[in-house]
């Protein structure tokens, strides 16, 4: 055999192994969509086949049953103040430690980079007590707090590095300009790592709006309650209306998909870029 | 500037928030933490210090045992198994040039979906008499009871579960491996094909050593997210059937949330801790050697 026909051979191979591996990722996900709109007596009668006709039922129902509409809204207004807030704090930390000038600059370093080892569990329970003390229990200000502590070490890891890399001489030229420290970070340090706050915000809003044991524990509210808790709480082993509860995963996951399928290319790399500094 | 860089003010203003928020949230937190795992708390009453007693009722716990065996399974499974089959796709992806971006998309998918409707996902298609099973019974086959079964050591909801967890989670080791090994110079494989390598011998010579400061990086991120492994478990048997798949975390949730043993679930809290803390140790210590410059 030729040195060329042994290559295609191999990349044919791979290319099946490729196509097998990806059916096992799509299938799953496919099948769930085709069964939720489906009746629940055509999920058992026919598993595998397409629906007969289209039940859109299933989704109304779930919607409304499972108060999906206001735990998207939750989930929503949680990622969306905990992304902008880590964000700002969080480069904020990261100036200080990589362009200002003082002592305890590795310190406070070590101090931030500990915070990634630490499991949120840990942590809990005297917050959980300590929220209840204060009113802070059930509400949604109670759940970003801890969400925005648990994505600062990464996102003061990741601009601290940002920062560090960019060139004194623009930094010398505004002082020289007469611009204050603080026109300094929000007029030239920011907008110039424009990556690096992607990259960051998009690792906290993944990680928070699939959070479940935090928004579980702390809000018990039906009307405060994010997607993940909702939908944990709707679907269950008990409930035996399947095809219902079909249609709350899929009503769950689909927004995330399509903003997926729309920017893969960005979210992939921005994420592992995180995470190859994280 | 050298004035402006060292202004003490505009130090604090920059570091105050970041570091209020971690003292107040995660560090008191954890000496509370700590405290209380020595003491009796219910909530309704103040803690009362018992000493060791919550440690020593942890050893004599039944489900705790069922926890800890099966956080250990966890950890060792996806160390790895997220590192073969992380290395062996990013491995294939390299090596193509069509298409690599569609499989690798594909691939990396669940990672950026909520694991509670994929654990109910996963839980749906394991059930008794949806999903797989239909599939097998249309071939005239019966389906075990996946989620159910206690027999064995490790019991086959355990292996279930790992094997979602690796479905999930692997994209994020391919991912990893595939920007480490991208970032390796071609002419070394020009040099290594010259010097008569073929393919696999120079994965093996030129990429394994080139990638282990990146095993060290995906394998400490792998080991503490599978001790803190709670989503799927939770969604896919809440640590049943009889606590025979707790583990810490769902066990810590149970124990503190559902029984308020605060005291008692502060202590499986430091237990978690404390094996997060030598896990990473561990590794960074045996895996993470000097990097090549590339």
């Amino acid at each position: 055999m030729s040195d060329k026909m042994k290559s295609t051979t191999v990349k044919t191979i791979i290319y099946i192994f490729l196509v097998l591996v990806a059916v096992i990722y799509i299938a799953p996900l496919l099948w769930v969509f085709m069964v939720s709109f489906k009746t629940n007596a055509e999920i058992f009668s026919s598993p595998f086949s397409l629906p007969e006709s289209f039940y859109i039922d299933n989704y109304t129902f779930s919607w409304t049953a499972g108060k999906l509409g206001i735990a998207t809204l939750n989930s929503f207004i949680v990622c969306g103040i905990t992304l902008i807030l880590s964000m700002l704090i969080g480069s904020m930390a990261a100036f200080a430690i990589g362009r200002l000038r003082f002592k305890l600059a590795k310190p406070c370093m070590t101090f931030f980079l500990l915070g990634m080892m630490i499991p949120v569990h840990c942590v809990m329970i005297p917050l959980f007590t300590r929220f209840a003390k204060i009113g802070l229990s059930n509400s949604l200000i109670g759940l970003i707090i801890p969400y925005l502590t648990f994505s600062l070490p990464t996102t003061i890891f990741i601009m601290t590095g940002f920062f560090q890399s960019m060139p004194n001489e623009l930094i010398e030229s505004a002082c020289i300009d007469g611009s204050s420290i603080y026109g300094i970070f929000f007029k030239i340090a920011l907008p110039l790592s424009k990556t690096g706050l992607f990259v960051t915000g998009l690792m906290t809003f993944v990680a928070n709006w699939n959070e479940l044991l935090l928004a579980m524990v702390f809000i018990s509210d039906d009307a405060k309650k994010t997607l993940p808790v909702s939908l944990s709480k709707f679907v269950g082993p008990y409930n035996t209306n399947y095809s219902q509860m079909f249609a709350a995963i899929i009503i769950a996951i689909i927004p995330t998909v399509i903003v997926y399928c729309i920017f893969s290319n960005q979210i992939v790399d921005g994420l592992t870029a995180g995470a190859v500094k994280g | 500037m050298d004035k402006l860089l060292r202004d003490k003010k505009a130090i604090t203003v920059f570091l105050m928030p970041a570091l209020l928020l971690f003292v107040v949230v995660l560090f008191v937190p954890i000496c509370q933490s700590v405290y209380y795992s020595f003491c009796e708390y219910k909530g309704l009453t103040a803690p009362e210090f018992i000493g060791l007693k919550n440690y020593k009722d942890l050893l004599k716990d039944k489900s705790m045992m069922f926890a800890l065996k099966n956080s250990l399974f966890f950890l060792i499974f996806s160390c790895v198994t997220q590192l073969v089959m992380g290395l062996f796709l990013a491995a294939l992806l390299t090596n193509i040039k069509k298409g690599r971006n569609l499989f690798k998309n594909i691939i990396y998918l669940p990672c950026v979906l909520s694991s509670t409707a994929l654990g109910l996902l996963w839980m749906f298609i394991f059930s008794p008499k949806l999903g797989i099973n239909q599939a097998l019974e249309k071939f005239g086959m019966e389906g075990p009871l996946w989620l159910m079964d206690t027999s064995g050591f490790i019991i086959l909801p355990m292996w279930v579960i790992a094997f979602v967890a690796l479905w999930q989670y692997v994209g994020q080791s391919m991912m990893l491996y595939m920007a480490q090994i991208s970032g390796i110079s071609t002419s070394l494989y020009e040099a290594s094909y010259i010097d008569g390598c073929n393919k696999a011998k120079s994965f093996i010579h030129i990429t394994l050593p080139l990638i282990k400061p990146m095993v060290a990086t995906a394998m400490s991120l792998n080991a503490i997210g599978s001790l803190k492994f709670f989503d799927l478990i939770f969604n896919m048997t809440e640590g049943g059937p009889n606590h025979r798949t707790e583990v810490l975390a769902t066990h810590l949730y149970t124990q503190g949330f559902k029984y308020n043993k605060y005291g008692y679930a502060s202590a499986i809290g430091v237990v978690l801790i404390v094996m997060c803390l030598i896990v990473t140790g561990l590794i960074n210590k045996f895996v993470k050697t000097e990097n090549y410059e590339m």
